[in-house]
């Protein structure tokens, strides 16, 4: 996550440039570039040996025109307020594309949660939302877990929200254990949102999917429930599996059940019976009709664009594909579907949360599902739409929809 | 503004304190840096139709000992730093004062001689809207500073309450006083300047009556200090100057009629019956009592040792660099340091949120005899210290500051 170039100024760059393929006006251009409201503090923590310790936090509302703020706390000792400020932006966009009534927020703390013991950690995340209790809420901005956040911190953020509010508020914060009113299918919401989008990208391409070979890069939580629910869902066999220690290959199919037992016993991928090894590299380039890069980002580059033979490639992982590959991509006619479209399940299934908590009434499963569908499938087909009657590829489409939906909803309350 | 960053003084001058007062590294930490930051892009729609967006801040220092209290500035060079050091002062300020208020400050960025009077307007509303979750009586408090007025405190107020639907007039303070704003607030930092300039003398067995006063700078603070100089200490104005320069007369100057001639004018040049003086020879007259009430670094290492008075009374802030601040200790000069002098001013606006609290107005007098007693304690608190630690008085403000504030953050069991 954590990038050697300034991730805030990224992010400017890429609204610069939709914003000038959309003719936004200079004003909504500029009040869209920086974040609307930021806050910092600082927490002094007791340690478990007794001292106290001042942690730096961050808490950044992007923009909350469409609605409150959304986006993760991040607990890393690396966080700066200009990451924080480029997720928020993303978050913006993300919530924008889904159409979901949301802004873009995000959070951090600089800390090592390795070093921390459960009893810091409960702590700081009680010291985060004593401090941040007056910018967020249900109807004001709503943290979720993020890099080295967990349900369980949820839980103690959201039990620190209520008792500071003295009322129940699940609402305040997302991705909460079950038991305290987190969501039904949480678990796999953003894979099976891409395989969504995924299914809808085959339809509009004439693509026939079921039977056909995906490649999968990682095998975290996106990674392993994008495998299974692609051969659920969409009757794809998955012929290539890779993490960080290696990658496996079989041309006929892998069966996804056995390797998440297989990983979840050696950790790992690698070596599982019935496969013959394979490098990243040449995963990256096989012959599939889906390439599903569900890891790191920058994977797919200048370097190996030219040589990839998907027909489509869906961004499970958040910037997988670099600009200059996006560019090869395009001109060899392989089809991406954008990370923020193809991985916006999980924060639609956040918000879903949300609105479970808010009229405290609870969707059995397939309750969710349909409503996830609903949501990925009409945001696949607003973005297809400008992609096809502008001619640009599924990225910028993407963000033009959302720069245009955010941009109309702050000039429709007036505010530029 | 400013070359140094002013930041980076304030953090100087807490180290020097917390090294003096043997503070444990956590609390030294964590008092070193704000606790809470709010900053806000919003735009306002300028008068010929078109939208800006202007960048606000508002820095909550320290709470330990109450909610926030500090001005907002409107300045074209505003930064976080500024804000920041400003907001640490307000803290040491309040503490010292021993009003149970934290420190904060703000600013948005801005040119306001640019601004028409609705433009103006809707900046202070936008900026409310902005920040209206942090700020409330028993919160965080804001007040008048650079470029802001009385009119301004009003609009925000406005827009407070209306996000609010309830009236909350002690959310901020130097309100006009037909919506809230306190008796006694015009004068409050020249007076409250008046009562530790009685009490040094005191203490230095100095008799005030008929002895010679100067006063740099003719602001809000050195008009009024001219008056209550004569009219409480029974001082007598030999020489007053502002930015065009100084007039002088050893036999003394009417107070009054040279407000007014300033006022009427614009400046104190010229006023009859005196001859002129620069700005440089005022600060070196023989005089008992010097008032330094305009800008900041006034008496540097080039001048301190030609500083003849007896005290100086620091009305204005940072007029002392802490070089000058050595020689006037080695000379035996007393100095009483800004954040003593010119703390009427946060007092009568404390003053303020306490009358609008319970809703319920003091008569002139009581806001004095309540500022007398404020001010007659903080000046006995540092001079106590001063005497028993041999330190600077301002060194010994700044200890009483820390160690109020390190205490209250101590017991709510912080650090």
């Amino acid at each position: 996550m954590t990038t050697n170039c300034n991730a805030f100024t990224m992010a400017q760059a890429q609204l610069d440039e939709v914003a000038d393929l959309i003719g936004l006006d200079a004003v909504t251009h500029e009040f869209l570039r920086w974040p609307q409201r930021e806050f910092a503090a600082r927490l002094p923590v007791k340690m478990d040996d007794g001292s106290v310790r001042v942690f730096e936090a961050f808490r950044v509302q992007y923009n909350t025109a469409r609605g409150p703020a959304k986006g993760g706390v991040r607990w890393h000792p690396n966080e700066t307020i200009d990451t924080v400020r480029a997720l928020a932006a993303w978050m913006t966009w993300k919530c924008a594309v889904v159409d979901i009534p949301l802004g873009g927020g995000k959070g951090g703390v600089i800390c090592n949660p390795r070093e921390l013991s459960n009893g810091e950690k409960e702590r700081l995340a009680r010291a985060y939302m004593r401090a941040f209790a007056g910018v967020v809420g249900f109807d004001r901005d709503v943290p979720a877990p993020d890099v080295n956040t967990t349900p369980q911190i949820m839980a103690w953020m959201m039990d620190e929200y209520e008792v500071i509010c003295r009322h129940h508020c699940p609402g305040v914060i997302t991705g909460k254990p079950l038991p305290l009113g987190g969501s039904q299918g949480r678990v796999d919401a953003t894979a099976r949102g891409g395989m969504i989008a995924l299914r809808e990208a085959a339809d509009a391409l004439g693509i026939k999917l079921a039977g056909r070979k995906m490649a999968l890069q990682g095998f975290g939580n996106v990674g392993r429930f994008g495998g299974l629910l692609a051969e659920e869902m969409l009757g794809m066999k998955v012929v290539a599996v890779s993490d960080e220690f290696g990658g496996i290959y079989n041309e006929k199919g892998i069966d996804m059940k056995d390797l998440a037992v297989y990983c979840d016993r050696t950790g790992s991928v690698v070596n599982l019976d019935g496969t013959a090894p394979i490098s990243n590299k040449d995963l990256l380039e096989l012959d599939v009709e889906v390439l599903a890069p569900a890891a790191l980002e920058n994977v797919i580059t200048d370097d190996n664009a030219g040589s990839v033979k998907a027909k489509i490639i869906l961004e499970l992982a958040n910037g997988p594909t670099t600009l200059k590959a996006d560019k090869m991509l395009e001109d060899k006619g392989v089809f991406f579907i954008p990370d923020f479209l193809a991985n916006a399940g999980g924060v639609t299934v956040s918000y879903f949360e949300q609105v479970q908590n808010n009229y405290n009434f609870y969707w059995p499963l397939p309750e969710l599902h349909r409503r996830l569908e609903d949501k990925m499938t009409l945001a696949f087909r607003a973005v297809y739409d400008i992609h096809v009657r502008r001619k640009i590829n599924m990225r910028k489409a993407a963000y033009m929809i959302s720069v245009i939906r955010v941009a109309e909803a702050c000039r429709l309350r007036g505010w530029v | 503004m400013e070359a140094y960053n002013a930041f980076a003084v304030s953090q100087q001058q807490l180290d020097e304190a917390a090294g003096i007062l043997g503070l444990e590294p956590t609390m030294h930490e964590f008092l070193r840096w704000p606790q809470k930051e709010f900053t806000a892009h919003f735009p306002v729609k300028m008068d010929d139709g078109s939208v800006r967006i202007f960048q606000g801040f508002r820095v909550e220092y320290n709470m330990a000992r109450g909610p926030a209290k500090g001005g907002l500035r409107w300045h074209v060079q505003e930064t976080i730093d500024t804000i920041r050091a400003l907001a640490a002062w307000m803290t040491w300020k309040c503490a010292i004062v021993d009003i149970p208020l934290g420190g904060g400050k703000g600013g948005i960025i801005c040119n306001p001689r640019e601004l028409s009077n609705g433009e103006k307007e809707r900046l202070a509303r936008a900026y409310i809207r902005a920040f209206a979750d942090i700020f409330g009586q028993t919160k965080d408090v804001p007040a008048p500073d650079v470029y802001t007025t009385p009119q301004i405190m009003a609009w925000m107020m406005d827009e407070y309450e209306t996000i609010m639907r309830h009236h909350h007039p002690g959310m901020i303070t130097g309100k006009p006083l037909a919506v809230g704003g306190s008796q006694g607030r015009d004068d409050a930092t020249a007076r409250g300047g008046m009562i530790v300039t009685r009490k040094a003398a005191e203490a230095l067995k100095i008799n005030l009556s008929g002895k010679t006063m100067a006063i740099q700078g003719f602001g809000n603070a050195g008009q009024f200090a001219a008056l209550l100089g004569s009219k409480l200490l029974g001082l007598k104005l030999v020489a007053a100057s502002d930015s065009r320069g100084g007039v002088y007369n050893p036999k003394g100057i009417d107070a009054q009629a040279l407000v007014d001639y300033k006022l009427k004018t614009g400046a104190v040049g010229g006023f009859p019956g005196t001859e002129p003086i620069s700005n440089e020879k005022l600060l070196e007259l023989d005089v008992v009592v010097l008032f330094p009430s305009a800008l900041e670094n006034v008496i540097t290492k080039d001048n301190a040792a030609n500083i003849k008075a007896k005290i100086v009374c620091e009305l204005a802030n940072g007029p002392t660099t802490p070089e000058a601040d050595k020689i006037l200790w080695a000379n035996n000069v007393f100095v009483i340091p800004d954040f003593l002098a010119n703390s009427g001013g946060v007092t009568v606006s404390y003053f303020e949120q306490v009358q609008n609290t319970y809703n319920f107005y003091w008569p002139l007098a009581e806001v004095h005899k309540h500022l007398e007693d404020k001010l007659t304690r903080a000046f006995d608190a540092v001079y106590d210290m001063h005497q028993k630690k041999k330190v600077q008085m301002r060194t010994a403000a700044y200890m009483i500051s820390i160690m109020r504030v390190a205490e209250a953050c101590r017991l709510r069991g912080w650090v």
